[in-house]
């Protein structure tokens, strides 16, 4: 009975090509960009694709996330609580969006990695890194709902760039944490970002940690999921 | 077999109220938004919920959709729960401040409400009933003002409701979109449905509602038919141009109870507890009395007697 309403925002979704273009463009282009910055620094491009991939899948599922912010502005969450549709078949339908379009950065960023950077893995290791990190965008999909549910339409942006700033240099996305001073390096390890990454690294470099990525992500997952949810109940009465 | 009185609960169910509140309170904080209500409307009434800004108007409304939950009181339409009346269909709803989402049609937006309930109309004739045929493929993000409005009115009839709630449906329209909306909403009630719609146009609710409830402070300060309301006013007004009387002289006329200038073509209102006696003394006294008319008390009268509107809410009233 709700299907429809998954129908009508996943075409939404599709429609926004400019969204999904530059959702894919961003990460693949700095992957090009950074990645003779990389070799030349003696770090491999697979360390680097897994990091450009996290940060497209993540960077895509949390403005999705977010976004609902506009419509929660507008009042359209309140004339969609005057329709059977559940509070949690909003958000659900909402989190499947942001993880339909996480899906393309991952995929373009590891073909680009492979055509133009001569990353060469395994089946196994493929099918690791790119399902992985996409299937690890989850909790940032939540978080995105979380800061949409939070924020007013007009101060989202200013939220949304912070979260993502943290995420992705602190994360050690975009520079690898080896390089960061002890204390910094100590807060990446408590970002999920820093974990999504780790799925792809693991499928370059060896699933020593694998575990414990899953492990903090999922706890993100549990953490954020229940923030959003009991957000949305007390946002039944008009702000 | 269930006992009697199990039966005969039964029995109140099958003919419930289309909306039943009673004893509704809401505070937000210090402020008192409903001071306990009791309101009852039977299924294919048509009522117009009216008071000036504050009055408590939007926050029933909100406790009636179950979007806010009162701190007491209850709330059943159709003898249902608010949420489960949602769910079920049986009420359709236009809020105010709604915007549409920009980049869906208009069409995709009722198809996907449509979905979600189990006995919808086709999107075709909400479209139709609500005046919008026509901009079925349009996107909201180019659609006038009074056609956003009237998509809203589809969007809430396409549930098939028994009962429609809207909240200030025809602010800021202009006339002519305020006239299409009517006629949409009119042939909605036509069918039988029960209608309740907030407004600060008086004119509106003494033409489109068979009951006016009025509300001030958060609480109901009148209610029933238009003309028992205004009865409540009591009287008429009688208007003349009255050359060389002196303002102060006419309250004293017999049947007349207060007199102001209107314009300033020495023209003057008498308003009358008996106009038919006060006429007759009028022209007795003043035989050169002329362009007279004379009228009921408007339902805008009755609202500023009954409400104790300020000179605000008067300004309101008079847009």
């Amino acid at each position: 009975m709700k299907s429809g309403y998954l129908r009508f925002e996943v075409r939404r979704a599709l429609r926004d090509s400019r969204f999904l273009v530059f959702a894919v463009a961003l990460p693949v282009g700095l992957f090009v960009l950074l990645s003779n910055l990389f070799q030349s620094q003696g770090a491999a491009p697979a360390y680097l694709m897994s990091g450009l991939a996290a940060f497209g899948a993540f960077k895509a599922a949390l403005d999705t996330g977010a976004r609902t912010a506009v419509e929660r502005g507008a009042g359209w969450q309140r004339q969609l609580r005057l329709t059977p549709l559940s509070g949690l078949g909003y958000l659900v339908a909402k989190g499947a969006v942001a993880m339909l379009v996480a899906l393309p950065p991952v995929v373009g960023v590891a073909l680009v990695a492979a055509l133009t950077a001569d990353v060469r893995l395994a089946d196994v290791a493929w099918t690791q890194a790119v399902f992985g990190i996409w299937l690890g965008t989850v909790p940032f999909a939540l978080l995105g709902l979380l800061v949409g549910q939070l924020c007013s339409a007009q101060n989202m942006q200013t939220y949304q760039g912070g979260v993502l700033l943290l995420l992705s240099f602190v994360g050690g996305l975009l520079i690898p944490v080896s390089s960061f001073p002890p204390v910094l390096a100590a807060v990446a390890k408590a970002l999920p970002s820093y974990w999504l990454a780790e799925i792809g690294h693991g499928a370059v470099f060896g699933n020593g940690r694998l575990g414990v990525a899953l492990a903090v992500l999922a706890a993100y997952t549990v953490v954020l999921g229940g923030a959003v949810v009991v957000r949305y109940r007390r946002d039944g009465a008009r702000a | 077999m269930r006992p009697a009185a199990a039966r005969l609960a039964g029995m109140e169910r099958i003919s419930p109220h289309a909306v039943a509140l009673s004893g509704l309170r809401k505070s937000y904080g210090e402020r008192t938004a409903v001071a306990g209500i009791d309101l009852l409307i039977a299924p294919g009434e048509v009522v117009a919920l009216l008071g000036p800004n504050g009055a408590g108007k939007s926050t029933t409304v909100d406790m009636m959709l179950g979007l806010t939950p009162p701190d007491s009181g209850d709330i059943t339409l159709f003898g249902k729960d608010p949420h489960r009346a949602v769910a079920d269909g049986v009420v359709g709803a236009m809020l105010q401040e709604v915007a549409l989402l920009e980049d869906a049609t208009v069409r995709e937006i009722l198809a996907m409400i449509a979905s979600m309930h189990r006995a919808p109309m086709p999107v075709a004739q909400a479209l139709r009933l609500a005046g919008t045929g026509e901009l079925g493929e349009r996107r909201a993000a180019r659609l006038s003002g009074g056609q956003k409005q009237r998509v809203r009115l589809a969007m809430a009839l396409v549930s098939d409701p028994d009962l429609l709630v809207l909240d200030e449906p025809t602010a800021a329209m202009d006339v002519t979109a305020r006239r299409e909306f009517w006629h949409a909403m009119g042939e909605f009630a036509a069918t039988g449905r029960t209608v309740l719609f907030t407004t600060h146009y008086l004119e509106e609710a003494e033409a489109h509602a068979d009951r006016v409830v009025l509300m001030r402070d958060g609480t109901i300060v009148a209610d029933g038919p238009v003309s028992g309301v205004m009865a409540r006013v009591g009287g008429r007004t009688v208007t003349a141009v009255v050359p060389g009387a002196r303002l102060p002289e006419l309250p004293a006329l017999p049947g007349v109870v207060d007199a102001e200038p209107v314009g300033d073509d020495h023209r003057v209102a008498l308003r009358c507890s008996d106009s038919d006696a006060a006429l007759r003394a009028l022209l007795a006294r003043h035989p050169d009395a002329r362009d007279i008319e004379i009228r009921s008390a408007s339902l805008e009268e009755a609202f500023v007697l009954l409400t104790g509107a300020s000179r605000a809410t008067e300004e309101v009233a008079a847009r």
